[in-house]
């Protein structure tokens, strides 16, 4: 079982990453796709005269500000536009995908925190009716009756908390939780960059391979922005059970059958 | 403008650019306070949240 997550910022080619996904589910290997939609969401909500907000935790997380007005146009984009692009895509290549949002069958469950933290300009503040969360619990009955009728799920934010609110969680750890939870030996986590790079943005500055213990160490040395929360998401993962992480570049043809060959940075 | 800590009944001094929901904390207790309300100005014990590692 591999799960394979792919970013939603700028530069992704999705035609390639589909035909990738076609050409593995093709070969038999069994995968389950996570998808994001960051920069469209950026994109429509600037439309929508809403535009997005980013706050920053005490510890150097960044995180998108969701009021229930953004929590729904993550939704249209996420749900609808990626995710239905996605499966139609994979459709088209012959897959039968099937997508899936974290609140649909309680597939991810998990707690709303409605009052966060956050550091703005220094200085210390509580922000509240927020609709984010973290995934705990995976609805593995759900994905396993898809996975033995044949049918390739497509997942997608948000989650669903305890008292059935949409929460806006984070791709990244939400696929790491799939791959828990369904004992997966391989979580792919695709993005517009090689992998972590020592000397951001220099690509050639690739570190291609993380023991789980130096997971730590190199979020705080050399990880920036989201790449931060993808280690979060890998060392998550690799506690849970998870065989290997590989962080890879969905900017290229064959982004996922790279990555599985090693192409990126390797948690193990 | 000052604040009466809700914990020790202590003066805090409060900036005059202070925020809703920002934090303080009380120079005579320690305790973590926030700001609830500017007009009137309000201040309770911060509660225990958690940060967001969201998307």
């Amino acid at each position: 079982m591999i799960v394979v997550k792919v970013g939603g910022s700028e530069g992704i080619d999705y035609d390639a990453f589909c035909a990738d996904i076609a050409q593995l589910v093709k070969a038999g290997k069994q995968l389950i796709v996570v998808h994001g939609g960051s920069s469209q969401t950026n994109a429509v909500a600037e439309a929508l005269g809403h535009p997005p907000q980013f706050v920053t935790s005490p510890s150097g997380y960044t995180s998108r500000l969701t009021d229930r007005k953004t929590l729904e146009i993550f939704e249209m984009v996420y749900c609808g536009k990626m995710n239905k692009m996605i499966v139609e895509k994979l459709q088209a290549l012959g897959v039968n995908a099937v997508g899936l949002s974290g609140i649909d069958g309680g597939l991810w469950r998990g707690k709303r925190k409605s009052a966060i933290r956050v550091v703005e300009n220094g200085r210390k503040r509580i922000i509240r009716n927020n609709f984010t969360g973290k995934v705990e619990a995976v609805n593995t009955d759900l994905l396993t009756m898809l996975l033995e009728g044949g049918y390739v799920p497509v997942l997608t934010p948000p989650a669903i908390s305890y008292e059935n609110e949409a929460i806006n969680v984070d791709g990244d750890r939400a696929a790491g939780a799939t791959a828990i939870a369904l004992k997966a030996n391989t979580l792919v986590i695709l993005s517009n960059v090689p992998g972590v790079l020592k000397n951001f943005p220099d690509e050639e500055s690739l570190i291609t391979d993380v023991p789980s213990s130096q997971i730590d160490h190199v979020s705080e040395h050399y990880a920036e922005g989201r790449m931060r929360i993808k280690l979060l998401g890998s060392k998550e993962a690799i506690e849970g059970g998870v065989g290997r992480v590989i962080l890879g570049d969905a900017r290229q043809a064959d982004c996922v059958s790279t990555a599985l060959a090693g192409k990126g940075t390797t948690i193990s | 403008m000052n604040a009466t800590c809700p914990i020790c009944e202590g003066e805090v001094e409060i900036a005059a650019d202070v925020m809703a929901g920002e934090l303080v904390e009380c120079p005579d207790c320690g305790s973590e306070l926030e700001i609830t309300s500017i007009d009137p100005l309000t201040v309770e014990e911060a509660p225990e949240v958690e940060e967001d590692w969201g998307e």
